[in-house]
């Protein structure tokens, strides 16, 4: 056997699903080949130099409680840090971090390639090699074949990509690294169902053609915790990013070049997202709105090349050089990269279990943006479950599937696997249920026992995370301390709170919402040497109790469905009572659990019954 | 769904019956039993005799109650074994549900009694069958005639709340966007809008009203049709003064029948046509609030002289056209005619009412929820938007939060769930993203 030929777990792409997945297959033990097409497309940041923000940013916290390296790498190569919806909640508050995106990139690949049982290989994958039930390797575009007993395809946008700037289009990846041409019709060959997806980027301008003092700074916040909770403390939160707005006149050049948009030219045939909409499309779907944002950041602290978003755009150079030039500050552009459209193919995602192996062929696993999804933490995050269960299957154990109540992760698979996805899937906090519970500060607490479960938490995180939960404790102890009327009138009135004459717990004082932790530490030198990361969980987890609560109810009603497994080979169609629709659809989505069923579109409550009933006749589900 | 409640339920087929079973299941339904039923059983699994003290009314009836897990659904269950009839099993249905219980979900005793690990064999034979029974008995209630318009009022008031959760959520999942993010008073307001058109709805629930305080059914037609005869007829004596002289009734009268479960109030009216009486004017006008009021109308027509008369009231779907005066010329079989001279077809009139009540086709309104379930989902969701009201000053997170649930409440009538309808409004509505 050629050492070079051999693999547990061949992981295709090295993007951030590609490289949590082999980090976490080679770190569980199992001998990973990354082959991806240009090994300088690892960890690369091909749109925005930013990682976290809205429910990303939980999503990064968790894949750091995991174990996984997406934290830690930002960490290491941020240059700004803020804490977005500061004051509207802690269920919201989430992290954000501009990242230097070529240390970023150089960091990760350097963290691959130390890793022991990690290899890397510049190659195209061409082609899934299989047999009747399993995946047997990979062989290249070069013709080598490759033998493993497990294949994470985490192929990106990099599918039979194009991109596209006004007329002129390229059959090339992101930033023209080249794409894969041969492995979609391997995909098409094991039964996927390929569909094509649009994304887009904005142009990279130089810095030195930017007209700052005509923009509003955008500095980072201070004293900001970590990403990753093997960290203490960040060093390079220390730069800023400008923000400016269109104009009408940016509006009329748009609107007037409307017909060479390939957008509604009928010249891009993707689903692009909704969420994520070009500056034409922005114009033409919200007429009435006078202006946009356009948000500088920084490429890098290597680089003066900015990136502007709020522009991405597929309209023709020469135009895309008239809208920049009509945004305030931006008048005497240097535009270096072109902003551009992207199509790619991907994969519908019911195909998959939420173990994210694909149902028809063993040892075949999907993840990131192939499945349908779009942003670098949603790959990420597939990605690492994607490798932990590879090194799982290979091993015989159970798979990691996270629950919607336990994890951004666990909502993200599920929508996947479930209902799939008509356009690129962005995580939002309003997708998740339990909101209150997923929350940025407490990822360890849900997290952090269950990778240590599947063995990717390393001991030294495992002790952080021990020590954290201990610091809670004598928290939570220290609260029960009862204090005096006297002692507390002062305090009270400054904060302008009711005083009353009984004596009150320090942790009732603390459910008042005028007093925080902090007042009760300065107030009365308490806390002394525990961290900020332990105390503002259990702020959080008192002064919302009453909410805590009632999500962890429901959360306890939810999981007696999801405890209730449908095993694989029910064959739906032989079930009397259910409808036709229902069949087809269950049949289809495989559902592993009563919960996951009842919440597959065209399932209705009185099917779930069926099933109630059908499970029980063959004393099945238990 | 919420499975931690206690959930209530008739449990014997709607209709006649010597007794009728009701029954409830969940930590607390013995509390529950307690609070209504004198002379308790002391133990589980004894039945026992006593009085079900509800509200407007007390029976006697017979009680037994199980403990977690002995029991079908592995739960506390209590049932109460009640006379027969539609009207007393409501009622204590009605009880119950202002008690702290909800009304359980199609097949949901035996959902919990899975969940719980109780099911067997033996009962899931039966299971079946009731689905079945279940959905038979919906038909006939007229449930799918309902449901329609229902559903329309109830995404009316959906789509108001999917707005403001997704003005809600744009400022919590977009917060950096050149937007004008909700106020606590924009959401405030439409909390109160959705919250009276909740109200309104439920305002239309008179199937308690019903049961509780009978059915109204105005008697209206032209002058000396034979209105105020019928009245008497229907009741069985002579309440309405009846003359040959046009316009002998001048105000409404009411009287009430009770006919097999269902109070009838039958409203008599003055006769419709232009007079200068003033005294008489005041009874018509009375008249038109009666038809406004009422929940079934009589139209009655002069089987002599048929000609088309009151064409708006004809067509109101609360109306049931009759024709007097049979004895002296019959309509056939294609109208109801009746005599109120000789009682020819009055019972027959009473049973064509019986049905369009239990048909459900009694409306005051458009719409009107007559499913106890529809109520109770209503009833959550005015409780839920009550809290986000008083959480209004709390974080938006919190805020959201309730009306998620009120959403979701709404959600369990139509089958709809909140968060994909919410970020599909956001997209619609708001220009966000990179």
């Amino acid at each position: 056997m050629d050492n070079n030929f051999e693999f547990d777990t061949i992981v295709v792409g090295a993007g951030h699903a590609g490289c949590e997945a082999a980090l976490a297959a080679a770190r569980l033990g199992k001998k990973t080949l990354v082959m991806a097409t240009n090994l300088d497309t690892i960890g690369y940041l091909a749109c925005n130099p930013s990682i976290g923000g809205t429910a990303k940013g939980n999503i990064v916290k968790e894949i750091d409680a995991l174990g996984g390296e997406m934290g830690v790498n930002t960490d290491k190569t941020l240059i700004q840090l803020r804490m977005l919806n500061r004051g509207k909640g802690p269920a919201v508050h989430c992290p954000r971090a501009q990242v230097d995106k070529y240390s970023y990139h150089s960091e990760m690949k350097r963290t691959l390639e130390k890793t022991p049982n990690l290899y890397l290989r510049q190659a195209e994958c061409a082609e899934v090699l299989h047999d009747d039930k399993k995946v047997t390797g990979v062989r290249s575009a070069q013709g080598l074949t490759y033998h493993a007993k497990t294949v994470v395809l985490a192929t990106g946008v990099y599918l039979n990509s194009r991109i596209i700037v006004g007329d002129w289009t390229n059959d090339v990846g992101p930033n023209g690294f080249s794409n894969a041409k041969h492995l979609t019709k391997s995909l098409v060959e094991m039964g996927f169902d390929v569909r094509r997806f649009k994304t887009g980027t904005p142009a990279r301008v130089h810095a030195r053609s930017i007209d700052f003092s005509k923009m509003i700074l955008q500095p980072g916040d201070p004293d900001m915790p970590p990403f990753s909770y093997l960290h203490d403390s960040v060093e390079n939160n220390k730069y800023d990013c400008h923000l400016t707005y269109t104009t009408a006149e940016t509006h009329d050049i748009i609107k007037s070049n409307f017909h060479r948009a390939p957008l509604f030219s009928g010249a891009i045939k993707g689903t692009g997202p909704r969420y994520c909409p070009s500056i034409e499309d922005k114009v033409n779907r919200f007429a009435d709105k006078e202006r946009h944002q356009i948000f500088l950041e920084m490429e890098g602290l290597d680089t003066d090349e900015i990136y502007v978003q709020g522009m991405s755009s597929s309209m023709p150079a020469e135009v895309q050089y008239q809208i920049y030039k009509s945004i305030p500050g931006m008048e005497k552009v240097e535009i270096m990269r072109d902003a551009y459209a992207i199509e790619y193919d991907c994969i519908d995602p019911t195909a998959l279990y939420p173990s994210l192996m694909y149902k028809k062929l063993d040892g075949l696993f999907c993840a990131g943006q192939i499945n349908g999804t779009s942003g670098y933490e949603e790959a990420a995050a597939q990605g690492l479950v994607a490798g932990i269960n590879a090194a799982m299957y290979i091993d015989g154990r159970e798979p990691l599937v996270l629950k919607r109540s336990d994890s951004y992760i666990g909502v993200l698979i599920d929508d996947l696997t479930t209902k799939g996805t008509n356009e690129p899937y962005r995580m939002m906090t309003s997708r998740a249920e339990y909101r209150l519970l997923l929350r940025q500060d407490n990822a360890d607490v849900r997290l952090t026992e269950i990778g240590r479960k599947y063995g990717l938490v390393s001991d030294e995180r495992y002790a952080v995370f021990l020590k954290k939960k201990e610091e809670t404790k004598q928290i939570n102890e220290i609260l029960e301390k009862q204090i005096k009327p006297k002692d507390f009138k002062d305090l009270f009135e400054r904060k302008g709170e009711t005083v009353i004459n009984n004596a009150l717990k320090l942790k009732d004082m603390l459910r008042r919402s005028n007093i925080t932790i902090k007042d009760l530490q300065e107030e009365y030198g308490l806390f002394g040497g525990f961290s900020k990361q332990a105390l503002e969980q259990v702020e959080i987890d008192v002064k919302y109790e009453g909410y805590i609560a009632k999500e962890k109810e429901q959360i306890e009603q939810f999981n007696k469905m999801e405890n209730k497994k449908l095993p694989d080979d029910i064959n739906y169609d032989e079930i009397s009572g259910l409808r036709i629709e229902a069949r087809q659809k269950l049949n289809k989505i495989k559902p592993q659990n009563l919960g996951q069923a009842s919440r597959i579109s065209g399932v209705s409550p009185a099917d779930i019954t069926v099933l109630i009933v059908y499970l029980a006749q063959n004393k099945k589900g238990e | 769904m919420k499975n931690n409640e206690v959930i209530a339920a008739i449990s014997t087929p709607v209709g006649r019956g010597a007794i009728s079973v009701v029954r409830m299941s969940g930590k607390g339904s013995i509390e529950i039993a307690k609070s209504l039923f004198k002379n308790m059983p002391e133990k589980a699994n004894e039945l026992k005799l006593g009085r079900f003290n509800g509200e407007n009314f007390s029976d006697q009836a017979m009680c037994v109650y199980f403990s977690s897990p002995r029991s079908y659904t592995g739960e506390d269950m209590v049932e109460f074994q009640m006379h027969g009839g539609y009207a007393v099993a409501n009622a204590a249905l009605k009880t119950l549900l202002n008690n702290g219980c909800r009304l359980a979900e199609h097949g949901e005793f035996t959902k919990r009694a899975y969940l719980n690990g109780k099911m067997n064999l033996a009962n899931v034979e039966g299971v079946m069958d009731i689905i079945d029974a279940e959905s038979v008995t919906a038909a006939e209630n007229g449930y799918k005639m309902l449901t329609g318009a229902l559903d329309g009022k109830i995404s009316e008031l959906q789509d108001k709340l999917t707005d403001l959760l997704a003005q809600i959520e744009v400022a919590l999942d977009y917060p950096e966007e050149d937007l004008e993010y909700v106020t606590k008073e924009q959401i405030k307001d439409a909390l109160s809008e959705v919250k009276q058109k909740t109200q309104n709805l439920l305002d239309t629930s008179s199937k308690g009203r019903i049961i509780k305080n009978g059915v109204n059914i105005a008697i209206v037609g032209k002058t000396n049709v034979g209105k105020s005869s019928l009245l008497n007829t229907l009741v069985g004596y002579d309440r309405a003064i009846v003359t040959d002289i046009e316009g002998t009734t001048r105000d409404t009268l009411s009287e009430s029948y009770v006919y097999r479960d269902v109070k009838f109030n039958f409203i008599d009216t003055a006769g419709l046509r232009k007079t200068s009486d003033v005294v008489e004017n005041i009874g018509i006008e009375r008249s038109k609030k009666a038809v406004e009021n009422a929940d079934i109308v009589l139209l009655i027509y002069d089987g002599e002289k048929v000609d088309g008369e009151y064409e708006e009231i004809a067509k109101n779907p609360k109306t049931i056209k009759v024709f007097n005066k049979a004895d002296i010329k019959n309509h056939g079989n294609d109208v109801l005619s009746v005599s109120a001279k000789t009682g020819e077809n009055v019972e027959k009139l009473k049973e064509v009412i019986y049905e369009k009540i239990k048909l459900g086709n009694i409306s005051s309104s458009d719409v009107m929820i007559t499913n106890a379930r529809h109520i109770d989902c209503l009833n959550r969701a005015l409780q839920s938007l009550d809290r986000a009201n008083e959480v209004i000053d709390e974080t938006l997170d919190c805020i959201s939060l309730e009306i998620r649930e009120g959403w979701q409440a709404l959600g369990e009538i139509t089958g709809a769930t909140a968060n994909e309808e919410v970020v599909n409004r956001i997209f619609e509505k708001f220009c966000v993203g990179k």
